[in-house]
């Protein structure tokens, strides 16, 4: 429909470009040269002032003269500027039409979002009733915190943040967030979360208050990976950005295999990194390289993330086979299989998924009756057989 | 999909526009007179597509598509519809859409109704417009583009500024920039006469009622803003020297100067290379104004700096298209044919000075809008030049430029006769001596800056009329005759009249409102009554009121003159909690003598909030209207002018174009 749109939009703008193509720019000039009749004008203009006695006779004849003089100039500079308009150009004319499908279309190519579709305030009558049922469930949670005797329990606290700070509600997250850190027992995520909020509600800019927060995190659990993040984030801030690229570099340096933070980390380097001149890093740095590991490995990853689409499926379909290969080595690998399994219905190979779920399903009796594995394993292969 | 569509239409008006900054121009140069006709049709499609583009971006505001960012950023589903519609070109993006938007309706303008403009010239003159078309669609959708979009989308909108959310100023911007940007075909038309080689009668006529057009939407623009200024800021002034207004009032000073020296070309084919010049230089003020504004500049050297890609776009943009412009003046501008000669006693020469001052004034308000940005970018530091600046440079040089103005219209083309002029006006300089020294009588008090400036407004005042006077021969011959003149007077020279009597009576309310402005600014709780220029105001107190997005503190005034009720005034301090400000609403009696003009803010300190105590500025500006009224007459001036049918001259008669329309196929 959109592109039915599109369409008849560049239609109408080719049809603004060759349409003197149609109508022919060949009738006769429509406005040749009017400086003549402009100054004619003024030739009956400076008669009606004397009429009127606005200037006196010797005025008037004075600027008459000028006038006739200008008439007579520009009637013989007007013959020669009126260049024969010989030669039709079609040609040009087409090519401009052409041009404009061209642009037009490879400028929407790369800027356009034709695929998120318009949404009326109006129409989003179900998306608010369900925003306003965790509201209302946020502003019940916040009455029992406040109703309890001893204050609430922290967890409650963090819980109500959590949900104010994905509402956007930045400083009544602070609040909560604030009522737990001011306790003994608070815990080194507690203080990152603040930090979070406070560095939210001051779009991005990380405030001496949010710093101590920082500190504070950073003191309890050294490897609490957000708090090392909006540390670099101040140091950076500051100016100190070097300190802040070694911190980053040593948590990454630190990482025991790959984990998805390690991306978020990585940007940040660089982009601190490209201030100070140093090499940019990638994940092939930090984690470790080969097939030793149980499925890809974060090089793996990283080299999947710049594949082509057809690339990418074929990169996926070695792996696999890669994985079956070493299942059948070492076939007590309940994870494995169960990886396996979901790999193979996403490529959508049905029957080997279900293969690999009856391998999983032998390994079951070993585990413990509440392992939550055994229900992963029946759902799928009731799902898989229907 | 509708969003998508507007993003679309935008891409295909750049292909248009890229089409017709090149096409034409060629056509003109190989005398290819269908290429030169392609202007036609492609700067009416750039127009309709821009505005389809238009419509969808406002489209969006009504209904609240969040998906927009722009929507989202600059918008919120409670607000008014009137403000949903205006902010559409209440942000960056949409503003930018706005200018191009009237760009392009110019363009197709010239298009329309300029068939009295010769199809070399006009081919030209709408490539150079399509060359500026070209610069800002491709600097919308590089950097700021209003069609982005985001998803999922956020569950309701950051709001508008507040202090935008006023009828005054959502008319502000597109009359403003319908002014800015209107001198744009102005500055197309010199640029084509300079690829051309020939300014002459025609040209200036053809010119006019475009730059008419553009002057009375800039002095709109202008007015509303100012306005605006006035009733919302709550400070009771309508004009504050601040950069913004500046860049604004800068065109106007020298659109002004272009009008006037236009008719010296028409009229005696001389001043060619300077009104050209001054048609450059005033699009150029527009696009400074826009650079200043658009590119964050003015909030500080250094935000500049951090985002620098619009700044330096919008920079690049400006510097080819002023450097451009001057350099190609440079070059073709001395092959003008010399122009009619004068003495130094005429109408050309009065019109010369009114232009240099003029020009001087603007430079005079340019070095102080830009000196405090290169002293912070050279040094870092930080000054602010204000009204005592202005008001010492700007006011000295209005002064001759008012005398000048009323003596102006008798002084005859070529040569005047200065005895007779003095003659003619003797009467009127007495009257107006002594009405000044009747001021000064009834008044005693003021600055002599003010009996100065109200000597040369009675004298622009009557000198204007006195002329109207003595062409139609008022007095002088039967009323019957005198009306029947008057009728047949060309109406450019009573929009003359009129222009020239709105400065006057537009100048009686800067200085009533400046000199003898009356201003207190008191704590008040309920039940205090202050006295000011013979009214007695109680305050009644404060309650809080809802609005459509906001909540009000409304204070209440009982005004009381003599014992009598006069009036209540509700002044508001209104809260947005979505965009998290306040904003003033100042209550106002409006009287043809004066306004009674009342705003609150919160109260200065804890203790005085606990006793119900309130801020309250109250003031009364003696005229203040007058300045409404007399730029009433300014445009309702340039609109009768543009309706001279001396501005059609030139036009062939219909009944020619209709066959060759119909001639059939050979």
């Amino acid at each position: 429909m959109i592109f039915a749109w599109m369409g008849l939009l560049l239609v109408i703008a080719v049809g603004f470009v060759v349409f003197p193509l149609i109508r022919g720019g060949h009738g006769a000039p429509v406005a040749a040269d009017t400086t003549p009749a402009v100054l004619i004008d003024q030739l009956n203009e400076v008669q009606r002032d004397l009429d009127r006695k606005l200037i006196s006779a010797s005025e008037a004849t004075a600027a008459k003269l000028e006038i006739k003089r200008r008439i007579l100039a520009a009637s013989r500079r007007s013959p020669a500027e009126e260049t024969a308009a010989t030669g039709k150009g079609n040609g040009l004319m087409l090519a401009a039409g052409l041009f404009v499908p061209v642009l037009a279309i490879g400028y929407y190519m790369l800027m356009g979002s034709p695929e998120i579709s318009s949404l009326a305030y109006a129409d989003r009558q179900a998306e608010r009733a369900e925003q306003q049922k965790i509201y209302d469930l946020t502003e019940k949670l916040y009455a029992r915190l406040m109703a309890e005797p001893d204050g609430g329990a922290s967890e409650g606290w963090e819980l109500l943040g959590q949900t104010l700070y994905r509402l956007g509600e930045y400083e009544r997250a602070i609040a909560a967030y604030e009522t737990v850190t001011a306790r003994e027992d608070a815990r080194s995520a507690t203080f990152s979360m603040l930090a979070e909020a406070l560095i939210s509600a001051e779009q991005g800019i990380v405030t001496p208050r949010a710093e101590a927060a920082i500190d504070r995190a950073v003191e309890l659990d050294p490897d609490n990976l957000a708090g090392s993040f909006y540390k670099s984030m101040a140091l950076a801030q500051r100016g100190e950005e070097a300190t802040a690229h070694d911190l980053l570099l040593s948590m990454l340096n630190g990482a025991p295999g790959y984990a998805p933070w390690m991306d978020t980390f990585i940007a940040q380097a660089n982009q601190i990194g490209e201030k100070l001149g140093r090499d940019a890093v990638t994940v092939a740095d930090f984690a470790e390289v080969g097939g030793a590991g149980a499925g890809p490995t974060a090089a793996d990853v990283a080299a999947a993330g710049e594949m082509s689409v057809e690339d990418r499926a074929e990169f996926i379909r070695s792996m696999v086979d890669r994985l079956a290969v070493r299942l059948e080595e070492n076939p007590e690998d309940l994870d494995g299989w169960l990886r396996l399994a979901n790999a193979y219905s996403v490529l959508g190979e049905e029957a080997n998924a279900v293969s690999a779920l009856k391998q999983a399903e032998t390994l079951l009796a070993s585990l413990s009756p509440d392992d939550p594995r055994r229900d992963a394993v029946a759902k799928a292969l009731s799902e898989m057989e229907k | 999909m509708i969003p998508e569509i507007g993003h679309f239409a935008l891409a295909l008006a750049l292909a248009l526009a890229l089409i017709q900054s090149v096409v034409p121009l060629v056509g003109a140069n190989r005398g290819k007179l269908l290429w030169m006709r392609s202007a036609r049709t492609t700067s009416i499609g750039q127009i309709l597509l821009v505005s389809i583009g238009f419509a969808a971006l406002v489209r969006s505001f009504v209904v609240s598509d969040f998906t927009v960012i722009n929507v989202a950023a600059n918008s919120h589903s409670l607000k008014p519809m009137l403000f949903k519609v205006a902010g559409a070109w209440g942000s960056h993006e949409g503003s930018l859409l706005l200018w191009v938007l009237i760009l392009t309706l110019f363009g197709a303008g010239v298009s329309v109704f300029g068939s009295n403009i010769a199809e070399s010239m006009k081919a030209r003159t709408l490539a150079v417009q399509a060359w500026i078309s070209v610069g800002f669609i491709s600097f919308m959708l590089f950097t700021s583009n209003p069609f982005d979009r985001v998803f999922p989308a956020p569950a309701d909108g950051n709001d508008l500024n507040p202090l935008l959310q006023d009828v005054g100023l959502a008319l502000h911007p597109p009359f403003l920039y319908l002014g800015y940007v209107g001198f744009s075909i102005v500055f197309s038309f010199a640029v084509a006469a300079l690829l051309e080689g020939r300014v002459d009668a025609a040209w200036a006529r053809w010119v006019r009622p475009w730059t008419l057009a553009a002057w009375m939407f800039l002095t709109a623009g202008i007015v509303l803003g100012s306005w605006w200024a006035y009733y919302e800021l709550g400070w009771g002034g309508w004009w504050f020297w601040d950069p913004v207004e500046n860049s604004s009032f800068m065109p106007w000073l020298l659109g002004t100067a272009l009008l006037h020296s236009a008719i010296v070309t028409e009229k005696r084919d001389a001043f060619k290379s300077w009104t050209i010049l001054l048609a450059i230089l005033t699009f150029s003020l527009s696009l400074l104004g826009t650079f200043v504004v658009r590119s964050g500049l003015l909030t500080s050297v250094h935000a500049f700096a951090v985002d620098p890609e619009r700044g330096l776009y919008i920079l690049g943009l400006l510097t080819l298209s002023i450097g451009g412009s001057l350099g190609l003046f440079a070059w073709r501008a001395p092959l003008m044919e010399p122009g009619g000669v004068f003495r130094p006693i005429s109408r050309e020469a009065g019109l010369l000075v009114n232009n240099l001052i003029l020009g001087a004034a603007t430079g005079t308000v340019l070095f102080g809008t830009l000196y405090p940005l290169f002293l912070e970018a050279v040094t870092g530091e930080k000054i602010s030049v204000g009204a005592p600046f202005f008001n010492a440079t700007f006011i000295p040089m209005a002064f001759p430029l008012i005398l000048l103005m009323g003596a102006g219209p008798f002084l005859s083309w070529k040569r005047a006769d200065l005895s007779g002029v003095l003659q003619r006006v003797k009467f009127v300089i007495g009257l107006s001596v002594f009405a000044t020294l009747v001021v000064w009588y009834l008044l005693e008090r003021g600055p002599l800056l003010a009996y100065i400036s109200v000597l040369l407004a009675v004298w622009l005042l009557l000198a204007t009329l006195r002329e109207w006077t003595m062409r139609i021969r008022l007095f002088d011959i039967p009323l019957a005759q005198s009306l029947r003149r008057a009728r047949n007077l060309p109406r450019a020279a009573h929009g003359m009249t009129l222009a020239h009597a709105g400065m006057a009576v537009a100048m009686f309310g800067f200085i009533g409102s400046s000199a003898w402005k009356t201003e207190e600014v008191v704590f008040v709780a309920p039940g205090t009554v202050i006295e000011i220029a013979g009214f007695d105001v109680t305050f009644e107190g404060v309650e809080r009121v809802k609005g459509a997005n906001y909540f009000a503190d409304r204070g209440s005034l009982a005004v009381m003159r003599d014992g009598e009720p006069v009036t209540t005034l509700y002044p508001e301090r209104r809260y947005y909690p979505i965009a998290e400000s306040s904003t003033t609403e100042s209550a106002i009696r409006s009287t043809l003598a004066g306004d009674l003009y009342a705003s609150i803010a919160e109260p200065a300190s804890e203790d005085a909030e606990l006793s119900g105590a309130w801020t309250l500025r109250i003031l009364y500006e003696p005229l203040v209207n007058f300045i409404w009224i007399g730029s009433a007459m300014l445009m309702l001036g340039g609109a009768l002018s543009m309706t001279d049918r001396r501005l059609r001259i030139g036009a062939p008669k219909r009944k020619s174009a209709i066959p060759a329309v119909a001639a059939p196929a050979e």
